[in-house]
C-alpha cells in the first residue's frame, strides 16, 4: 500500500512540475574578434581665422583652430602614419595670384608614454608637406596639423571675398 | 574693402574616423583560372562621408589594374562592407597595397576637411 501511495506522490509531483510555468530561458551569444587594425580620427575640428585681408590661418591667436587628427592602432609596428597639411584649396573663388602655403604636422600626445618619440623619429615628404610617422606602439596617438595661406606671392594682397575650403590628409599605411 | 573671409576645416565637431581590416590580406583562389581575389572589410565611422574609393597600388603607389564590383562604395554612417577585389596573376607579386580613401563631395554645403586613407599590405 505503501509502495501504491509513493507511486502517486512521484507520478503527480512529476506532473505538477510540467504543468508550472517555467522561466523563458535563452542563451544569446555576443561573439567578438579582435583584428589588428588602424583608424584614422578627426578629434578637434579646424578652421581658419582671417587675421589680415591676405592670410588664414588655423592659428588660435589668429582666431582660427588647429585641427586635431587621432590614429589609433591595434598592433605596434604594423602601420605608419603620413599626415599632410594642405598645399591647395580644394575649393575657393576665381584666384588669379599666388597663393603661399606653409604649415606644420606635430606629435601631440599619446596614450602611451613611448609615443612621445614620435616627432624625433619621423621624417618628411612631398617636400616637408607629408610627415610620416613609424607607430611602434600600439594605442592612440594625436596629431596637431597648422596651416597658414598668404596671397599675393609676398606682395600680399587681399584674398577675394568667399568661401574657401583646403584638405588634411591623413593615412594609416600597413607595414 | 576688406571682405570677410570664411574658411572652415570641418563644420561640427563629431569624431570621424575609417578603417579597413584585415591588415594583411592574402590573395586566395577565385573561380576566374587566371585571377587570384582577396576580400577587405571597412567600417565607416565617419558621419561626414559616405563614399569610399577601393585602389590597389605596387610598392610606389603606383595603381594596379584591378576588378571589384563597385570602385566607389557607399558606406553609411556605422556601418560595414565587405567587398571582394580581383586581379590578374601577373599582377599579383607586384601588388603591395589596396587602399580605400574618402571621397569629399565639393558640392555639399558641408564640406568635409580630412581626407583619410587606410592601407593594408600584401606580404
Amino acid at each position: 500500500m505503501n509502495k501504491l501511495i509513493t507511486l502517486f506522490l512521484i507520478v503527480g509531483l512529476t506532473g505538477c512540475s510540467l504543468l508550472m510555468p517555467k522561466k523563458a530561458e535563452a542563451n544569446t551569444n555576443i561573439n567578438g574578434n579582435v583584428e589588428s587594425r588602424c583608424t584614422v580620427n578627426t578629434d578637434t575640428v579646424g578652421y581658419y581665422g582671417n587675421p589680415n585681408a591676405y592670410t588664414l590661418t588655423t592659428l588660435p591667436a589668429s582666431d582660427g583652430q588647429v585641427p586635431v587628427i587621432r590614429v589609433d592602432t591595434s598592433l605596434a609596428n604594423a602601420y605608419k602614419a603620413q599626415i599632410r597639411y594642405p598645399t591647395s584649396f580644394s575649393s575657393s573663388p576665381s584666384l588669379g595670384d599666388t597663393v603661399t602655403w606653409t604649415g606644420t604636422v606635430a606629435y601631440a600626445s599619446g596614450s602611451v608614454s613611448g609615443m612621445s618619440a614620435y616627432q624625433a623619429a619621423s621624417t618628411t615628404a612631398d617636400g616637408g608637406a607629408m610627415r610620416v610617422y613609424n607607430l611602434t606602439l600600439a594605442g592612440t596617438t594625436w596629431f596637431n596639423v597648422t596651416s597658414v595661406a598668404t596671397y599675393g606671392g609676398g606682395s600680399n594682397k587681399a584674398f577675394p571675398g568667399g568661401s574657401y575650403s583646403a584638405v588634411v590628409v591623413a593615412e594609416c599605411i600597413a607595414q | 574693402m576688406y571682405r570677410s573671409v570664411i574658411l572652415l576645416l570641418l563644420l561640427c565637431g563629431s569624431v570621424a574616423a575609417h578603417d579597413m581590416t584585415p591588415t594583411y590580406p592574402k590573395w586566395k583562389m577565385s573561380f576566374i583560372p587566371t585571377a587570384k581575389m582577396t576580400t577587405m572589410k571597412v567600417f565607416n565611422k565617419r558621419a561626414d562621408v559616405q563614399w569610399y574609393q577601393i585602389g590597389v597600388f605596387d610598392k610606389e603607389f603606383e595603381p594596379i589594374p584591378f576588378v571589384t564590383r563597385y570602385k566607389i562604395l557607399r558606406i553609411k554612417y556605422l556601418s560595414h562592407v565587405k567587398f571582394d577585389i580581383y586581379i590578374n596573376d601577373d599582377n599579383v607579386k607586384r601588388a603591395e597595397y589596396v587602399c580605400t580613401t574618402s571621397k569629399l563631395r565639393g558640392n555639399d554645403d558641408f564640406k568635409p576637411i580630412v581626407e583619410s586613407r587606410i592601407c593594408s599590405r600584401f606580404k
